[in-house]
């Protein structure tokens, strides 16, 4: 086959009609294949079991950080929810002062704390 | 090397092996499969060694996820979708450092290489491809690839893709547009 037939071939599997098997066979048969190198099996199967047991750590050790993560973000999330309740029901409103801390304090009363006076 | 015991065993009984730990039923998974996957990962990334690194991350996924699958899908079409995803996020994340460490992105991001052995004719033919492909949007390229080097049906790659058979099919015609203008230029 030459250039312009593999191009035509090329554009001809991308139509809805197109028998894609026999495209896809034509490729081949041109040289178009894609193959992993050899022993590609063997190492693939070298990776999965003499480093599997590194592997089902690291995945145990995922999961626990997930299920560690999950627990940790709902304890903090009940948390806020109940500092904002609490702050509320203490400050009346919740405003940054009320967060803060700063609702009942005057100037003169932190001058006062603050000098001794 | 590997053990060819398996050569006529059902699928199901590969899975079954595999499962129960039997390394070397999950071998010949390995071996039926491989070029399937190397033609996805390859026709996406191009033909380099980090396809080979991908290529064995897909069957090490496969491993850790032959529990999951419940035997409604074919096996391939589960490699398959399982090869298209690595290969996605490969290309993303690829993208994203060469945007940020380098200029020559395109150029460095699909390095491609030939056999030596072949015939002038067919490296022609294989270098064609590959420039082509290389040379596509990755969400074009994805469907080329199913279509051109896998065989697949406009059915099959949806439900590989997880897309709308309406979607591909708009995406074909787009890909065809697109693919014709670069192959004018090669």
């Amino acid at each position: 086959m030459n250039t312009s037939e593999i191009k035509k071939l090329i554009i001809s599997s991308l139509d809805a009609s197109a028998d894609t098997i026999e495209v896809a066979r034509k490729l081949e048969e041109e040289g178009v294949s894609f193959n992993f190198s050899q022993n590609f099996g063997d190492r693939v199967l070298t990776k999965l079991f003499s480093a599997g047991l590194s592997v089902s750590r690291e995945v145990e050790f995922i999961k626990y950080m997930n299920f560690a993560f999950y627990r940790i973000a709902l304890t903090g999330v009940a948390a806020i929810v109940i500092l904002i309740i609490s702050i509320f029901l203490m400050e009346g409103s919740l405003s940054i002062n009320s967060f803060l801390g700063l609702s009942d304090n005057y100037d003169e009363s932190i001058v006062c704390l603050l000098t001794g006076n | 090397m590997m053990n060819n015991s398996y050569g006529v065993t059902k699928e199901k009984e590969l899975i079954e092996a595999s499962l129960n730990g039997d390394k070397n039923a999950f071998g010949e998974i390995v071996t039926r499969y491989q070029k399937m996957v190397a033609r996805t990962v390859k026709g996406m990334l191009g033909d380099s060694v980090f396809a080979e690194d991908i290529g064995q991350e897909v069957f090490i996924k496969l491993y850790y996820s032959l529990s999951e699958f419940r035997g409604e899908a074919k096996l391939s079409t589960y490699i398959q979708k399982i090869a298209v995803n690595l290969t996605l996020n490969e290309i993303k994340r690829r993208k994203r450092f060469f945007t940020l460490f380098s200029q020559k992105a395109n150029d460095e991001m699909y390095a491609f290489e030939i056999a030596d052995q072949d015939t002038e004719e067919r490296r022609e033919a294989s270098e064609i491809v590959n420039k082509a492909l290389m040379a596509m949007d990755p969400k074009f390229r994805i469907i080329v690839t199913m279509r051109m080097l896998q065989g697949y049906s406009t059915k099959e790659t949806a439900e590989i893709l997880n897309l709308p058979i309406g979607t591909v099919l708009s995406r074909l015609s787009r890909a065809q547009e697109q693919l014709r203008n670069i192959l004018l230029n090669l």
